[in-house]
């Protein structure tokens, strides 16, 4: 991510929670926190445990951001921001939290006077992490219409070319999901986990032989010993969490879309 | 070949919830910004390394990645990290660490320094890393802090003991590992209880060690890498330090650890300067000299004595407070003295109180106020520790005494006084390791030890990365003492301070003939006369030597100069 990228992020992330930017220049920015996001990033739970208790006015905080310490001017004081920094990680952790739901409308324009059908889709944001001693992540986006069962994939990148809308735009109607929303869920989980069993799995084996060969050498450090004890033992355990190969799938966020028939 | 899938449910729990809730939904901008770090924070291959990325205020040297690299793709997360002294192995380690907290492979974190290493440790990870390291000092620490850096001495103990054990960390890093080289102490038990999933153990030394001492270390990481232990003392001889010459457990052992020499860095290193001063006794001081070496012809001393006639004379090229020290301690430990034992020690303390000056303080007086700048003084012992530090003093030098046994707090106090404050700091031999002093390029060696590779650890202090000057060093010598033969010796027969700390390691393993401390107190200590003390030393030379040239004939074949 670039310092450039880094400082859109921001300004991004901040607008979307309502928070000001009362000073910004080349390099830097300096915004006015709402309430919440206070609350979200400053890590002063005292503060407003008191503030609550004595009914007092509140005072958010105001965050300055170096995004470029060669382009912000000298006299601004800030916290420098780049890729690596905590407080960049703690807003990236920050804006996964807050958007993990979501429901929109296509907004779709179209001629007065005619009701717009609008089709129900489940979307889900998805990571898949191969993980043994190493660990890869891959991205999936998968689109699954509740009525007919159609699924696509990166449907991130579909609805990115939308005009979408958190309210319901006139003269539109929703039609009800055949395919329950629960059900849905797990017929995404089975077509990624379907997907990821048709994957050939070198990687696996290739953990499990290295887990097999440390393991045959523990076995044989300990050959001799009557009691073989606690140390054994957890040497064991420590092999099987460092090798053993399993893919893991979380969900990133996800909700409910509902668009035209032409959409997708 | 099928492979474990796990789904994780929590999300579908909550979304149907809200659902039945209708809400709350989350923004679109944020949603949108939450699948952007999805995408940066992606990491898609199993190879490379992602740690650099992150740091972009280190700039890791090229020998520093590919160590990293190294211990993540091939060694599986588990090696020794052994390069020299002073060629940054905490910045390996804290790249790799790193690493595989990007990774997400890594969270709780447990880390094991000398204590006079821990505040600087716990400083550099959340500097130059990033990481939130914390020093150990309340108990609750360890539950509520995901990475800890503690002093093995405090985590070993009940109640630290209990907890750790209780708890699942999933890297383990020890520094100066090769203190963990005798398998029948509570420090190497406790470690080797220690669940250890990813784990790096740090040393500077470990060629050195004996191969017992290289088993237990490497089956302290991987047990069984070298087999087990009966098995593996059947094949290399117990006592033996021919690791080089059996290329079969060379190249197990170079399986699970890294070495980097300063010459294979490619690293411009500032110069070191090495300068012997011949110190001149007094009268009276050369007759202490003489008095305590006349003992050795006595019969029954050394005997009854738990002190070497050796000690005393070292201590007596130290300081007269040295010797007294020993003496009183000598007395104190007969339980009924005989009379012509009393008698004797009281020769000898009458001697100690006729000496009015000491010689090598005069001379370290001079060459401080000569060099005018920041000063590290070594001794063997405490009693001249203490003795030079009130004789600076006289003088208007401000010194800082330094021990091995001072508690974390107290070494760090004392670092910091010397780098603001004071002008010297006097260390005494346990003081060497474990803490960095690069702001200073002055070294005065007050007396000598007798293992090289514990000189070459007092200069690594001081010449390691980060040192911007040449780094003077000054060696006192007695004339006419067993000191002035050590100097030549380890000084002019084979040029000791000229050479790296990777030649004079593979030039002592190319040895076959154990512990040079042993040779020197036979040298000096168990020789008859002055004639075979020079034949045994003239025969050691020669052996040194012989391994030196072995090592060039071993460089020149590589190098293809036949």
């Amino acid at each position: 991510m670039q310092q450039q990228e880094i400082h859109k992020f921001l300004e991004r992330y901040f607008h979307a929670n309502g928070c000001e930017i009362i000073d910004s220049g080349p390099g830097y920015m300096t915004v006015q926190l709402t309430i919440d996001l206070d609350k979200e990033l400053m890590n002063r739970p005292f503060y407003w445990h008191y503030l609550e208790k004595t009914g007092g006015i509140p005072n958010p905080m105001q965050l300055t951001l170096i995004t470029n310490q060669q382009l912000a001017p000298p006299h601004i004081k800030g916290e420098v921001i780049h890729f690596g920094s905590p407080r960049l990680h703690q807003i990236f952790d920050s804006a996964r939290n807050l958007a993990g739901y979501i429901r929109l409308y296509e907004d779709h324009r179209q001629a007065q006077g005619k009701q717009v059908p609008l089709r129900p889709w489940l979307g889900m944001n998805i990571r898949v992490s191969y993980q043994c001693d190493r660990k890869r992540d891959v991205f999936k986006s998968i689109g699954l219409q509740l009525i007919n069962g159609q699924m696509v994939e990166s449907f991130h990148d579909r609805l990115l070319g939308m005009s979408l809308t958190p309210k319901i735009p006139d003269y539109s109607f929703t039609l009800s999901p055949l395919i329950m929303p629960g059900s849905g869920v797990y017929r995404v989980a089975n077509f990624i986990k379907a997907e990821i069993e048709q994957e050939d799995h070198i990687w696996a084996e290739e953990a499990r032989q290295r887990w097999q060969k440390d393991l045959s050498l523990l076995e044989h450090f300990y050959e001799e010993a009557e009691e073989k004890g606690e140390s054994y033992e957890k040497e064991k355990t420590a092999l099987k969490e460092q090798y053993e190969p399993k893919v893991n799938i979380s969900i990133i966020n996800g909700g409910l879309f509902y668009l035209t028939d032409s959409a997708v | 070949m099928t492979v474990q899938i796990g789904f994780d449910s929590a999300w579908q729990d909550e979304f149907l919830k809200r659902i039945d809730d209708d809400g709350p939904w989350g923004n679109w901008e944020l949603y949108k910004l939450a699948v952007e770090v999805e995408n940066h924070t992606t990491i898609p291959d199993f190879e490379g390394l992602q740690a650099p990325k992150h740091l972009p205020n280190l700039t890791p040297l090229p020998h520093q990645l590919e160590v990293a690299k190294q211990v993540v793709e091939r060694m599986n997360g588990k090696a020794i990290l052994a390069d020299e002294v002073g060629l940054g192995k905490t910045i390996e380690a804290g790249l790799i660490l790193k690493e595989y907290m990007i990774r997400g492979l890594v969270k709780k974190v447990l880390i094991l320094v000398p204590a006079s290493l821990v505040s600087q440790w716990a400083l550099e990870l959340n500097s130059k890393f990033f990481i939130p390291a914390v020093a150990q000092r309340k108990s609750y620490v360890w539950e509520q802090c995901d990475v800890v850096v503690s002093s093995i001495d405090t985590a070993k103990r009940n109640p630290h003991r209990d907890i750790i054990y209780s708890l699942d960390y999933d890297m383990i890093i020890i520094d100066e590992a090769h203190k963990l080289k005798n398998n029948k102490t509570r420090n190497y038990e406790f470690v080797q209880n220690l669940k250890k999933k990813f784990c790096l153990l740090l040393t500077a030394t470990p060629i050195q060690n004996r191969i017992s001492e290289i088993f237990n270390l490497v089956s302290l990481l991987k047990p069984g890498h070298l087999g087990n232990e009966s098995a593996f003392y059947e094949n290399y001889k117990k006592d033996s330090r021919s690791l080089n010459d059996d290329v079969h457990l060379k190249e197990l052992v170079n399986k699970v650890m890294i070495r980097n020499r300063r010459a294979d860095t490619g690293i411009e290193w500032t110069k070191r300067h090495v300068e012997t001063i011949p110190i001149e006794f007094s009268q009276p001081e050369r007759e202490l000299y003489e008095a305590v070496t006349e003992l050795r012809s006595e019969e029954n001393w050394v005997s009854s004595s738990q002190f070497s006639v050796m000690t005393l004379q070292r201590e007596a090229c130290s300081s007269r407070e040295a010797v007294y020290f020993t003496l009183q301690n000598m007395l104190k430990r007969q339980e009924q003295p005989s009379i012509a034992f009393q008698e004797q020690i009281q020769y000898l303390i009458k001697k100690v109180e006729a000496v009015q000056q000491n010689s090598k303080a005069q001379k370290a007086l001079e060459l401080i106020q000569k060099i005018n700048d920041k000063v590290i003084i070594f001794t063997e012992y405490r009693a001249t520790q203490m003795y030079l530090q009130w004789f600076l003093k006289q003088y208007g030098i401000t010194s800082v005494p330094f021990r091995g046994g001072f508690k974390r707090g107290k070494k760090d106090w004392m670092r910091e006084l010397f780098q603001k404050n004071a002008q010297v700091l006097i260390a005494t031999e346990a003081g060497g390791e474990g803490i960095n002093l690069q702001f200073c390029n002055h070294i005065i060696n007050f007396d000598l030890p007798w293992n090289p590779m514990r000189l070459e650890q007092r200069i690594g202090r001081i010449h390691r990365l980060g040192q911007e000057k040449d780094v003077m060093i000054y060696n006192f010598a007695t004339k006419g003492t067993v000191e002035e033969h050590i100097m030549k010796l380890l000084y002019e027969k084979i040029h000791l301070f000229e050479k790296v700390i990777g030649d004079l390691d593979d030039i002592l393993t190319k040895l076959e003939f154990g512990n040079i401390d042993d040779h020197l107190v036979d040298i000096f200590g168990k020789s008859a006369s002055e004639g075979e003390m020079r034949i045994k030393m003239e025969n050691l030379t020669s052996m040194i030597q012989f391994a030196e040239d072995l090592k060039e004939g071993e460089l020149n074949a590589a190098t293809g100069n036949s």
